[in-house]
């Protein structure tokens, strides 16, 4: 056996993992697709004497389309949005940024809420959802409650998760009209890794008129950081000096720093190319 | 913990008792005996414990074995009727896509989860699907032209022979 012996506990509903969850404190963790916590745990980089298996909990692998947006359950395999239907027409950015990580086999058993969750801060998916303003929903002692996705960051390998909270689904507001979007990752390595850097930018446009620009990003923080102050570029076209001012605000708000797959000052230079490809993307697709 | 599960490995039902930390590979080698499924970067990176759950590919390697309790799964093993080899093994025969055969049973798994998904798959969708198995004989060559053979053959027999 590779694992150090540990007890996986099944609930049954949220409350009695959330239960488990405040029995056991530290010596608990809740166990989704399984796919980094059980590799952790191979390599013991980590131990918990007991998993709380969220997939015995009915109800949490369901896409589900709201009015106003779609909502994910936290057990939605990677997989699963790549090949959804509703998300591939209404939410191509998501299904784009989903369908870019690790490999097949990964994508099958990896889930939405695990990946959110494990909060590392080169992931694909957080920048696309951060794009779209996402809110997940935690459910924990005192019942439910909804926050904005960018506050569940807190930092690298740290969420607003609360003992006994769980990440229960992740919510989609629909996409502003008149827009698009598009993730782009920059692959350092192999193209299967984790991405040095990965950028989501969002233009919505009326009358042919810049309205909005979304900047959403990650491997250049110790969380995903969702680009703030962008509101100057309505009405303005994506000349040098728009896009200079742009850069700038995105050096600004990262804080990019050096590991295997590049120093701090080579991921400042690649956010500037690939934030700049990305809004040209948009521009010749319009 | 200690517990009993039920695994459906290669159509036949089997009950054992598992550790609730033992991996399916683990599992399917030292209490089965299926070689085909190998270890070897132990993270999911290569593809050498490729096995189907439920028709899907999976990394074998990271899959709690007590999590596939009740599910089917096949490996290399169970695809051929034990007589014959299966379209996509004699495929991988008739283009030499093997050389030290470390990673074939992963990749030929991986050939049948990609056309059970998409009969018809454009070369690119055949290398994106197949990009998570490593081969470091470095055949992949004869390996894409070996799915692409398989993919022609399969549609070939079930045009001659239409499913029941």
């Amino acid at each position: 056996m590779t694992i150090r012996s540990f007890d996986l506990l099944q609930p049954r509903s949220l409350a009695e993992a959330s239960d488990l969850l405040l029995k056991h404190r530290d010596e608990a963790r809740p166990i989704a697709g399984g796919t980094t916590l059980v590799i952790l745990m191979k390599q013991r980089a980590v131990h918990y004497p007991y998993l709380v298996d969220l997939q015995s909990i009915p109800g949490l692998n369901r896409i589900a389309k709201e009015v106003d947006g779609i909502r994910i359950g936290a057990l939605v395999t990677h997989r699963t949005v790549e090949l959804s239907r509703l998300v591939r027409n209404s939410f191509p950015v998501v299904a784009e940024a989903f369908s870019t990580i690790g490999n097949v086999r990964v994508r099958e058993t990896a889930s939405v809420g695990g990946n959110l969750a494990h909060a590392d801060y080169r992931l694909d998916p957080p920048p696309a959802l951060l794009l779209l303003k996402s809110e997940v929903t935690l459910f924990g002692p005192g019942g439910s409650r909804v926050i904005p996705l960018k506050d569940f960051f807190t930092g690298m390998y740290e969420t607003a998760l609360e003992a006994g909270e769980i990440l229960v689904d992740v919510k989609i507001p629909n996409m502003p009209t008149g827009s698009k979007a598009v993730y782009l990752r920059h692959s350092a390595l192999s193209a299967n890794d984790w991405p040095c850097l990965g950028v989501a930018a969002l233009v919505s446009k009326e009358n042919g008129r810049v309205r909005e620009l979304r900047l959403a990003l990650s491997g250049l923080a110790a969380t995903p950081v969702s680009v703030d102050g962008l509101e100057f570029v309505r009405d303005c076209s994506f000349d040098d000096s728009v896009l200079d001012r742009i850069l700038g605000i995105v050096d600004e708000q990262i804080a990019p720093f050096y590991d295997l797959r590049g120093s701090e000052w080579y991921k400042r230079r690649m956010a500037r190319v690939f934030v700049r490809r990305a809004i040209a993307q948009l521009e010749s697709q319009a | 913990m200690k517990r009993e599960i039920t695994l459906k490995i290669n159509g036949r039902e089997e009950t054992i008792t598992v550790e609730d930390a033992d991996t399916l590979l683990e599992v399917l080698r030292d209490r089965f005996r299926l070689w085909s499924v190998r270890e070897s970067c132990g993270v999911g990176a290569c593809g050498t414990c490729t096995v189907l759950l439920d028709g899907r590919p999976v990394s074998s390697c990271f899959l709690l074995a007590v999590r596939a309790a009740g599910r089917n799964i096949t490996t290399l093993e169970g695809l051929s009727d034990g007589q014959s080899l299966h379209v996509i093994q004699q495929a991988f025969v008739s283009q030499r896509a093997l050389q030290c055969a470390y990673c074939t049973p992963g990749f030929v798994l991986a050939v049948k989860a990609l056309l059970d998904e998409i009969p018809n798959p454009s070369d690119e969708q055949i290398r994106e699907y197949l990009s998570g198995n490593l081969c470091r004989c470095a055949g992949y060559a004869d390996i894409l032209r070996a799915a692409r053979l398989a993919q022609e053959r399969q549609i070939s027999k079930e045009t001659a022979m239409p499913r029941k």
